[in-house]
């Protein structure tokens, strides 16, 4: 009897024990599962912003020497923490005497300086050389000017024989360039600092105002590289986003051609032209469009520097040869079409780049919603009634009230714009 | 209840409240000083709550706290100085402002130090005593603020040193001084004989001697060629051929190390021609393309043998009124053979086939053009 008695019991301690196990199993694995998850989330599949996926050779000699100090630092750490563990768990506190006090061992502390000198003027060589890399100019090919304001970038290109440059360039959003050639950006800003930073191209580089911060950028291959902003700015700093888009040389040239070709005018009696009536009355003062007549035929020449902040508003001369809008945060095309040139195979990308946006390509909607209200779209500051500080000078595109009747016809008229 | 030093946190925080409010309403409701003055008010209250609650930190165990008993009088040096820092503020107020600055300096200084040697000398009857307590509230200010003062005297008396000493002269002083230093560091540092007294001494009469060469050279003024470059901009400015409506915007350029050393462009005359260079590449051109509203600086370098200036020329203008057309435009101020000048230009609207822009050296043939996209 009592035998079985004992027997029972244990068969049911035997049944808390088990459950208890489990229930730690369980738990171990939900916190095994839960850092596996976080840390592969660290690996997103579709991430253009990667600084581990260098596409060009600057970004590749960032990564050469970043794969090297990075297991060096991560060797390094983990020895650290785990004799500053071990020391912590061995010499703990259970009462014992304090030990003798002693100070300094000669040996230990000169071997332990030598060797920590020793790790850093190995990665100091590499590093410095690196840094002396990426500061070079001597090989540049090609410049272009890169000027940030409140929230957007410019892109003006210089007169340049070599590269088939005969008028200046000049765009916003995305920096086209052309591929295998040394490009050297000339960053400067019309406002606060800013920071331009393509990942997969370069690391990033300050743009100061009142100051040339110079930027190399090289591509190996045709594509889109995305980028943002990486100084805080103000309110829109996180809608601040650039895409460098590399042409093959050939492309580029056709990019250039197309962007020097001269304005022409809607025709006589389409919603077009009714649409550039509008643009002249509401949208010329502050954005330019190159060679656009007003009614008399005199050319217009805006007056960002009246009406806004940073003294500049986008050209629109080609906006739709580009696809994307207000600081490339926008797309100018719809989804479908926008994948289609975003995971165009590298040989087709150029042709389908400079497609630029067709009428059944058009993002529609976001265009529109930007013509009816631009600062909710992206909030900037572009309330009439608080411009005192910045002397009745917006910060970004103004709501200008517009009715869909206008929208209709601006819509028609940028369109013409290629 | 309330103890000395909340006392003395709970005046702060009034009195800065007090300021913060009539800042606000007198000179501006939201910028960064009622900002300041609020903050100080809400430290001076944080500390204030503090030092309610513990009662000022000041525990004293019975053996070490003499009962107060009698008020002892110590001789005290802060009333003098506080009224001398009154007749400086006065003296400054009616000569040199920073006669006026180092008297507000002394007031609030000799002030402070004369309330704190008061409320210590209350501590107890032990003078001793008392003059642990007045070291426990104020050397930790007093340390920090001598240093500052010791820092600034140096730092002006060397750099007058240097600027007047002649250009091959200024690198041997300064070796002489760090070597000095060094010498005076080992000695400390080894000879333990040293330390005290003839340390003391040293530093004493190389203090001395800082000291007076600072005011000779204070006295003496600037080496020769810095006196000239500064006298010369007087004249360039004074003397200015581009226009009489063109403001000097390049004042003093010739000192400015931060503009000439990002400048967008390099514009030079030589051997009677111009050519022009964009930092990045070293290639000559002969077009500047530059960003539209915005400030670019603009290097002119002058290695002809005459004196030249730069011209920007930014097309033309028609004047409401009269509608005479007339030229725009701003120059740097004449710049000698083989010196520098730097010109900050904004420029709001684009150049076209009927406003171009150029920069031009009078007296020299070509240009360059001056886009602006
Ligand atoms: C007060 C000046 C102002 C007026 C008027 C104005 N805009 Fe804008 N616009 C801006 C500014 C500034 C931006 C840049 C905003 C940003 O991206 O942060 C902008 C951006 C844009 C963009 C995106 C361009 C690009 O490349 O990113 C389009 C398109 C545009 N505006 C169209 C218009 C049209 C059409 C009108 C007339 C109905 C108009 N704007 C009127 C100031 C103005
Ligand atoms: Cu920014």
């Amino acid at each position: 009897m009592m035998n079985q008695e004992n027997h029972m019991t244990s068969e049911k301690d035997m049944k808390t024990l088990t459950t208890v196990k489990s229930t730690r199993r369980r738990i171990a694995a939900g916190v095994a599962g839960a850092s596996a998850a976080l840390i592969l989330s660290g690996c997103a599949t579709n991430a253009p912003q990667d600084t581990w996926k260098p596409k060009g050779e600057n970004a590749a000699k960032i990564d050469t020497l970043q794969k090297m100090v990075f297991p060096i630092a991560g060797i390094v750490g983990v020895l650290v923490l785990a004799l500053a563990a071990y020391i912590f768990i061995k010499f703990r506190d259970q009462g014992q005497e304090i030990p003798a006090q002693s100070h300094g061992k000669p040996v230990v502390e000169i071997v332990l300086t030598i060797i920590p000198a020793l790790i850093l003027s190995v990665v100091g060589v590499f590093t410095f050389r690196t840094i002396f890399d990426l500061a070079k100019t001597e090989d540049t090919e090609m410049i272009i000017n890169v000027t940030g304001q409140q929230w957007w970038w410019e892109y003006d290109y210089p007169a340049q024989e070599a590269q088939g440059i005969t008028q200046p360039i000049i765009t916003s959003g995305q920096l086209v360039f052309p591929v295998g050639t040394k490009v050297l950006l000339r960053e400067t800003s019309r406002d606060v600092i800013h920071s331009y930073w393509i990942p997969a191209l370069n690391g990033k580089k300050d743009a100061v105002p009142g100051r040339i911060h110079l930027l190399r950028l090289q591509a190996d291959k045709p594509g889109i590289y995305a980028g943002q902003c990486t100084e805080f700015c103000g309110l829109s700093h996180a809608n601040m986003r650039m895409e460098a888009v590399a042409l093959s040389k050939e492309d580029f040239a056709k990019w250039v051609a197309n962007q020097q070709k001269a304005y022409t005018a809607p025709a006589e009696g389409t919603l077009a032209k009714e649409g550039e009536t509008v643009f002249l009355n509401q949208c010329a003062r502050c954005h330019q469009v190159n060679g656009i007549k007003d009614a008399t035929g005199k050319a217009v020449i805006s007056a960002p520097d009246e009406n806004v902040y940073a003294g500049a508003a986008p050209n629109l001369s080609h906006l739709m040869s580009r696809n994307t809008f207000a600081g490339a945060t926008f797309d100018l095309l719809t989804k479908d079409c926008r994948s289609s040139v975003w995971d165009a195979a590298s040989e087709e990308f150029g042709a389908k780049y400079l497609a630029g946006v067709s009428e059944s390509c058009l993002n529609q909607k976001d265009l529109r919603a930007w013509l009816r209200n631009a600062p909710a779209m992206k909030p900037m500051y572009a309330d009439p009634a608080k411009l005192k500080p910045t002397g009745g000078k917006y910060r970004g595109m103004p709501n200008l009230n517009l009715t869909e009747d206008d929208i209709d016809k601006l819509v028609a008229y940028l369109l013409t714009l290629k | 209840m309330f103890t000395p030093g909340s006392k003395y946190f709970l005046g702060l925080t009034g009195l800065s409240f007090v300021s913060a409010v009539l800042y606000m309403f007198f000179v501006n409701p939201s910028d960064l000083g009622a900002v300041a003055l609020i903050g100080v008010a809400l430290a001076g209250a944080l500390i204030a709550g503090f030092t309610l609650l513990t009662r000022d930190g000041d525990v004293f165990t019975a053996d070490e706290a003499v009962e107060a008993a009698a008020q002892p009088i110590t001789p005290s040096m802060w009333p003098m100085a506080f009224a001398l820092s009154l007749a400086i503020v006065l003296i400054g107020l009616a000569t040199r402002p920073i006669v006026f600055v180092v008297g507000v300096g002394l007031f609030f200084g000799s002030g402070i130090e004369w309330a704190i040697q008061n409320w210590a000398n209350r501590a107890s009857a032990d003078a001793e005593f008392n003059g642990f307590v007045r070291a426990r509230a104020i050397s930790a200010l007093e340390y920090p603020g001598l240093a500052t003062v010791g820092g600034a005297i140096i730092a002006y008396c060397f750099s007058r040193v240097m600027l007047g000493v002649s250009k091959e002269g200024a690198p041997i002083v300064f070796i002489v001084a760090a070597a000095f230093v060094l010498a005076v560091g080992v000695a400390v540092a080894f000879k333990p004989s040293f330390r005290g007294k003839p340390a003391l001494a040293t530093i004493l009469v190389a203090a001395v001697v800082l000291v007076t060469a600072g005011i000779t050279f204070t006295v003496k003024g600037e080496r020769h060629e810095l006196a000239e470059v500064s006298k010369a901009d007087e004249y360039n400015i004074k003397n200015r051929e581009c226009g009489p409506e063109s403001a000097p915007s390049d004042h003093l350029a010739n000192n400015n190390v931060s503009m000439r050393s990002s400048v967008a462009a390099t514009i030079t005359v030589e051997d009677g021609k111009v050519y022009a260079q964009l930092v990045g590449i070293p290639t000559k051109v002969d077009s500047v393309t530059v960003p539209r509203s915005n400030f670019t600086n603009i290097l002119f370098r002058n290695l002809d043998s005459e004196e030249r200036r730069l011209m920007v020329n930014l097309g033309t203008q028609k004047v409401a009124e009269t509608g005479v057309v007339e030229k725009v435009g701003t120059c740097t101020q004449l710049t000698g053979k083989g010196q520098e000048n730097v010109i900050t230009i904004t420029v709001p609207k684009p150049s076209s086939a009927d406003q171009q822009y150029s920069f031009t050296v009078p007296g020299v043939t070509g240009e360059i053009k001056l886009v602006v996209p």
